[in-house]
This record gives structure tokens, sequence and C-alpha cells, in this order.
């Protein structure tokens, strides 16, 4: 279906237009036309509309186009012959708004005063960190004086659901890792018959570096991530407002028991791991280098001294309070809108995993300090 | 629709329902909480598969076996919360069915995108993301993207629901002005009185116990006239009671 074109030595086009200028035919009749635009270069462009029956609202959009190119070039438009089916569009048209304007190019000034923007955005979102960690602190003092109308059952079930339930993929990890990291060594210390201090090399980094983190990187991804969400919905569907209105307060009563609940679990999470682990080492020290299990923990037994322990459950300690207060302060900071909900719940996962290793070096510094 | 039965899992909602509805005609769908207003559109549009009965569009009966698209692209729908799409601009949120459903080069979407807001009174909007914007104003950009493709005919679920009286009224003339300027057939729940009088044509009056249409008519009629003491109370805005 082509539009037919009539030419006047004077520069003068006619367009007729086909039976329908609709979204069947409108996007080939606008090449057509951009071509005879470019190609022709006319002074006046009449466009006739008889013969023409349909219209919709991809017809409107190449009429409303042609007009605006035909004004920046100074081009006569005319529609003629337009059926009464067709009037009111064209009134339309004719009464269009000035355009919308157009993206704003690159600028100096404008890139300054984004980066800007964002720095104090960053800045606020940091102060409000800080505000939230003094919150959490004062709901933590008021629960200690009155602690028995705080929901304890709400602990129980976030243990429940951050901790009991996340044993079997703790233990999954934890035990592949001890099993690769014990064969990997045992690769290199087989060379020179030091096949004993497989044992010491796995228990010391568990214990002391591996068990922490991997456990407070699987707390951020299941259950960081699910606080972020969970209080996020709530803000989404004004459950918070509802709350708040009804007089309760927040940290208290939302965050408060997550915080405490992964307290508890962290520690506990990472003796778990910390055992899982030796348990893939022993497979190995079994299976590839004759190891018996008594030996393999006699010989961590040996290795491990009681602040090797204190130092990962200490940091397990921290790494847990520190993924349950990013999760729930993400959930707080969700706004309207699903999407919301989604992107405070990535930047629960992110900050939680950026915030473990942060405190993991300034623990690595602290320790080295007072020679842990 | 010819014998229709819907209902969800165990529970039937509405039995042996038939309405014919005509081109270019606003019908309004009322009755009190619970009826089965929602369910009966649900099953008009096609996300609630019929018991037994069948549904036409155009003469043609659309079987849900055969696939709806060609009966859903003659159709849109304004759905009671809007069901925008969050994480979208209105202008992408509008874009989104023409895409999907053309092949019209990107100029050309930018601009029916732009009338289509224009024509809802939100073109200087098309930036905004739906969380930015007042109920009323994402009820007009969700009636733009049911608008997208030109439709034949329109569901809207309770499009006043929540709205201000003013931004109500405004609401009813925006549906008064594209069925009278561009035909637009309509299909509208509601059990919003003041539009029921302004903008339909006809009323279907469904009733909960009886699990289908038990009036119809023009609202001033019904009004005015009907014997079911049902029908009468909703329109004077009584209790069954009195």
């Amino acid at each position: 279906m082509h539009p037919d074109t009539a030419r006047t030595p004077d520069g003068e086009i006619t367009i007729g237009l086909p039976d329908s200028l609709n979204y069947e035919h409108a996007g080939r009749i606008w090449e057509e036309v951009i071509d005879i635009l470019e190609k022709d270069q006319p002074r006046k462009i009449k466009v006739d509309f008889r013969g023409t029956g349909k219209v919709d609202s991809a017809g409107i959009a190449l009429l409303r186009l042609l007009r605006r190119r035909c004004l920046k070039k100074g081009i006569d438009l005319q529609f003629e012959s337009v059926p009464p089916s067709c009037e009111y569009f064209l009134r339309y048209i004719e009464s269009e708004p000035l355009p919308p304007s157009e993206r704003p190019s690159f600028s100096l000034s404008r890139a300054i005063s984004s980066l800007g923007t964002s720095s104090l955005r960053e800045t606020l979102a940091f102060r409000d960190l800080v505000r939230f960690q003094g919150e959490l602190l004062i709901a933590a003092l008021k629960t200690v004086r009155s602690a028995r109308h705080f929901r304890w059952k709400e602990v129980y079930y976030y243990l429940q659901l951050a901790g009991a339930e996340a044993m079997p993929i703790v233990f999954l990890l934890s035990f592949l890792i001890g099993l690769v990291m014990a064969f990997q060594a045992a690769v290199q210390l087989r060379q020179f018959g030091a096949n004993i201090y497989v044992a010491d090399m796995l228990s010391l980094a568990l214990t002391r570096e591996l068990g922490p983190v991997f456990t407070a990187v699987i707390l951020a991804g299941r259950s960081g991530a699910a606080f972020a969400a969970e209080i996020g919905t709530m803000k989404v569907s004004e459950e918070v407002d509802a709350l708040v209105v009804m007089g309760f307060d927040i940290t208290q009563f939302l965050v408060l028991p997550k915080v405490i609940a992964l307290a508890l679990c962290g520690p506990l999470l990472t003796m778990w791991a910390n055992a899982s682990g030796i348990f893939g080492g022993i497979v190995v020290g079994v299976l590839t280098l004759d190891i018996t299990p008594a030996s393999f923990l006699q010989q961590s037994y040996n290795a491990l001294v009681m602040t090797d322990i204190l130092s990962g459950l200490i940091k397990s300690l921290v790494f847990a309070v520190l993924v349950a207060l990013i999760g729930c302060f993400r959930g707080l900071q969700a706004s309207k809108g699903a999407d919301s909900v989604g992107r405070q719940t990535t930047s629960a996962v992110v900050s939680g995993i950026f915030l473990i290793i942060l405190a993991d070096a300034v623990f690595t510094i602290i320790f080295h300090v007072f020679d842990w | 629709m010819e014998n229709l039965w819907l209902g969800y899992g165990g529970r039937v909602i509405l039995e042996d329902v038939s309405l014919i509805v005509h081109a270019g005609e606003i019908v309004t769908i009322l009755g009190t909480s619970g009826c089965g207003k929602s369910t009966l559109m649900r099953g008009m549009i096609g996300l609630l598969p019929p018991r037994k009965g069948r549904i036409f569009f155009q003469g043609r009966e659309v079987d849900p076996e055969e696939g709806l698209d060609w009966a859903r692209q003659k159709m849109g729908v304004l759905f009671q919360s809007g069901a925008l799409i969050g994480s979208l601009t209105l202008s992408e949120n509008v874009s989104l069915p023409i895409e999907e459903h053309s092949d019209l080069p990107e100029e050309l979407i930018r601009d029916i995108v732009q009338f289509k807001l224009e024509l809802v009174g939100l073109g200087s909007f098309g930036s905004y993301l739906p969380s930015e914007l007042s109920g009323g104003m994402r009820k007009r950009a969700a009636l733009a993207r049911a608008m997208a493709l030109d439709p034949e005919i329109l569901f809207c679920d309770e499009p006043s629901s929540g709205l201000d009286p003013i931004t109500s009224v405004e609401m009813d003339e925006l549906l008064l002005e594209l069925n009278s300027s561009l035909g637009i057939t309509m299909v509208v729940i509601t059990h919003e009185l003041p539009s029921i009088e302004k903008i339909s044509h006809r009323c279907i009056v469904l009733d909960g116990q009886a699990r289908g249409i038990i009036a119809t008519g023009k609202p001033a009629e019904l009004k005015a006239d009907h014997r079911d003491p049902r029908v009468q109370a909703f329109f004077r805005r009584q209790t069954l009671d009195g």
C-alpha cells in the first residue's frame, strides 16, 4: 500500500493517502514520505485524504511528524478532502502545543552538578545509616530496661529462619570449601612429605578467616536480602506507616528482633561451618593422604589456640550484626513501587558483602596490633 | 457472552450469564461488593477461562485454546490499581504494547505515546515514574496505556475508585470524550452512582446471591421504575431492610 504522488513544476507535491493510514501501513508510508521530503525538497505539500477510510493513532502520529518537519523546513502543508472521521484528529494536530524539549546534551556544569548531587546523596545515605545505628542502640537500651515487652517470639522465629534453616546450605558450602582447600594444599604439601600439615592449614584458615566470612556472605544472601524485601514490602504497602501511627517504635518492633536473631545465629553457624569444613578436610585426608580422622583432628587441635577460635567468633558476631543492620536499613529505604523493593534488596546484599570485607580488613589490622 | 459460568476453584461466582455489548456503547456493570463484577470482567478479557459458555468478539468465538492474541490486540484494559510497571516511565509503559504488536519506527512510536499521554492530559509527564505521580494521574496514565493500540473495546475496572470527587468527574469526562470522539466501546465496572448516571448508556446489575444479572436498562429507567428491591436499594443507597 503506497501513497500516490503528483508533482507540479513549481515545487508542489500532492500525496494521495491510501485507504488505511493505520498501525499496519504507517511505518512504510512514513519511510516514503521522508524520502519525498529529502529528495524532492518541495515548496508545498498537499495531503489528499480522498479514498482514505481509516486513520488510527499511528496515522495521526505520521501526520503530526509530517507537520513538524514541514514547519521546520518552511514547507506549506495542506490537508484536503478530510473525511469527517479524521476531523477530530486533525483539529488535535493543528492545536498541537510546542514539541517536547530535546534531551539535553552533555555540558561540564551539568556533569559537575550531577557529581555533586550524587556525592551529597551518598553522604546523606551514610548519615542516615549512622543515625539508624544510633536508633538501634537506643532501642536496644530500651529493650534492656523493659525486656518483658520485647517480642521474643519474633527472635525465635528469625532464629529458625536465618539460623536453623540455613544449616544445610552452610554445611554443604563449607564442606566443599574444606574439601577443595585440603585437596589443593595436599597436592603441594605431598611434594615435601608434609601431608599432615594440611590439617594445620585448613583448621587455621577456616576458624580465623574463611568460616566467619563465608558464613556471613551466606547470611547476607539469605537473611539480609530477606529482611530488606520483607521490610521493603511492608513499607510499600504502608504497613510501616500504620505501625508508626499506632505508636510503635519501628526500630524496636521490626529491626531489633532480626538483629538479635542474626547476632545469635552468626557465631553458631560459623562454628557449624568450621566443623563442616574440617570434615571436608578429613575426607580428603583419609581418601588421598592416608591420614586417619583421629590424627587429622589431633593435628588441628594442636595447631589451634583459643584466640584463633575466639577471633573468628567475634568477627562472625560483628558480621552478622552488620548484615542484619544493612538489610533492615535498606528495607526501610524502599519507596513506592515494586522496583524499589528489588533495588533495595540487591543493595542490601551488595552493601552487606562490602561491609563484611571492610570489617574483616579492620579486624585483621586490630588483631595484628594486639597480636591475637 | 452466551450462558457463561465463571468461578474460582470449587466456587461458582456467576451462573449462566448472557450479555451483548453493542459497538460504540458504554455499558456499566454494577452491583454490591463481591457480586462478581470483576470476575465477569476477568472472564470477558480472557484472564479467567469460563467453566461453561461461549464468548464472541465481533462475531468470532473467543477460544482460549486457539489463543487470544487476535482479540487482545483489539481490547484495552484499565485495571483497578492501574497496574503500571513501576520500574518504567510513563512513556515506556505506554510504548510497551506498541513495541510488542507493531513494527513502527521509533520516531512514530514516540509520537503515538506522546499523543496518548496528551489525550489523558499527561503530555509533559512522560519521563516520570508511576511512583512519582498521584493516584489520579496513575489512573490516567494507565488509561493511556490501555488506549495505546487504539482498542475497539475498553474494559475499565472501577476507574474512579480511590479518586477524589473532582478527579473522578474528570475521569468520567475523559471516558465520555474517548467514547464520543473515537467511538470506543466501553465496559465499565463501577459502583459510583454519579459515574453510572453520567457515562452509561446501559447498566447491568449483578447480584451475588442470584449469581447473575438481575436487571438491565438505562440508569434513569432502573432508578425510577425497576421493581426488584435489590435494584431499588442500590440506586437509592439504602439497605434492603429500608
